[in-house]
């Protein structure tokens, strides 16, 4: 149970952001750097936290 | 170079001698059978005559690119075979090993399909890079709506910067790669070592709380940014 509560959640993160990498593109072709630059680092910070869930789901499964 | 620069009209007197300069590196680089010369100063010998007369080049259609990166890689594959072939001196006598008569191991044929692998990706990376920069008709008239006049010296610094991200991708991530997996690497082994006892832990890394520490702070803020 534990195991697919985590295994959902690495998804849902690493998913969620892919969609911030592309509102990253989105503002980058409004020219708007600043945001873009921000929205990249929220992608790059959430697929870290999304990696240490696939992590802990891969410790459950063994 | 030399025939486009015939056309031109620009090897006229001694200009032929700029001309004819990456033809003497690459006699040199044959000769003496040097790799840094072959690989590495025959091709950067080639933008002597491009420097000394520009309008050679000036008219490369996205078809002479790719004809060009063709024999370029076509080269660098020769020279680089021709530079590490050496004929053995033919032995006495010879005994085929035990190992030699057995199929070749999983690890070994997963390693040469990684080798290949590198190879073609490291033949399409700066080409499409190339081809983004000089021929995609957006990034044009972007950097000629940017920089009018200038649209060619930009372009010129554009590609020297992505020749230079280019090396440290491929020194990084390429040969950075390749390198710890020679056989017995003790760092290697220490690495997979703590590798394998972090992933026995069931708890999260401090990594885990300071990406969401950071995606907090990062989100408040994107949000105060676009409420001014």
């Amino acid at each position: 149970m534990k195991r697919h509560f985590f295994e959902i959640l690495a998804l849902l993160l690493i998913g969620g952001s892919l969609v911030f990498f592309v509102q990253c593109v989105d503002y980058l072709s409004r020219r708007d750097y600043v945001a873009a630059i921000i929205l990249m680092f929220i992608g790059l910070a959430v697929i870290s936290v999304g990696k240490e869930m696939a992590r802990l789901a891969l410790v459950q499964k063994d | 170079m030399l025939l486009p620069g015939l056309f031109t009209g620009s090897w006229q007197g001694r200009a032929i001698l700029i001309a004819l300069f990456p033809l003497a590196v690459l006699g040199i680089g044959i000769w003496r059978r040097i790799e840094s010369i072959l690989l590495l100063g025959f091709p950067s010998a080639l933008l002597v005559p491009v420097a000394a007369a520009p309008e050679i080049v000036a008219s490369y259609s996205a078809l002479r690119f790719a004809m060009v990166a063709i024999g370029l890689i076509a080269y660098l594959f020769g020279a680089s075979v021709f530079a590490s072939f050496y004929e053995p001196v033919k032995p006495v006598s010879s005994r085929q090993l035990s190992s030699a008569s057995k199929p070749q191991p999983v690890r070994w044929r997963r390693r040469f399909r990684v080798y290949h692998g590198l190879a073609i990706l490291s033949v399409v990376f700066p080409a499409v890079i190339l081809y983004a920069i000089n021929f995609n008709d957006s990034n044009q008239a972007f950097m000629k709506q940017m920089f009018p006049g200038r649209a060619g010296s930009f372009a010129a610094v554009v590609n020297l910067a992505a020749i230079g991200v280019w090396v440290l991708m491929y020194s990084t991530f390429f040969l950075g790669t390749l390198r710890p997996h020679r056989t017995g690497d003790r760092d290697l082994v220490a690495d997979l070592a703590r590798l394998r006892r972090d992933a026995r832990r069931a708890k999260p890394r401090p990594l885990f709380y300071v990406g969401v520490v950071a995606a907090l702070a990062f989100m408040l803020l994107l949000l105060i940014s676009q409420l001014k």
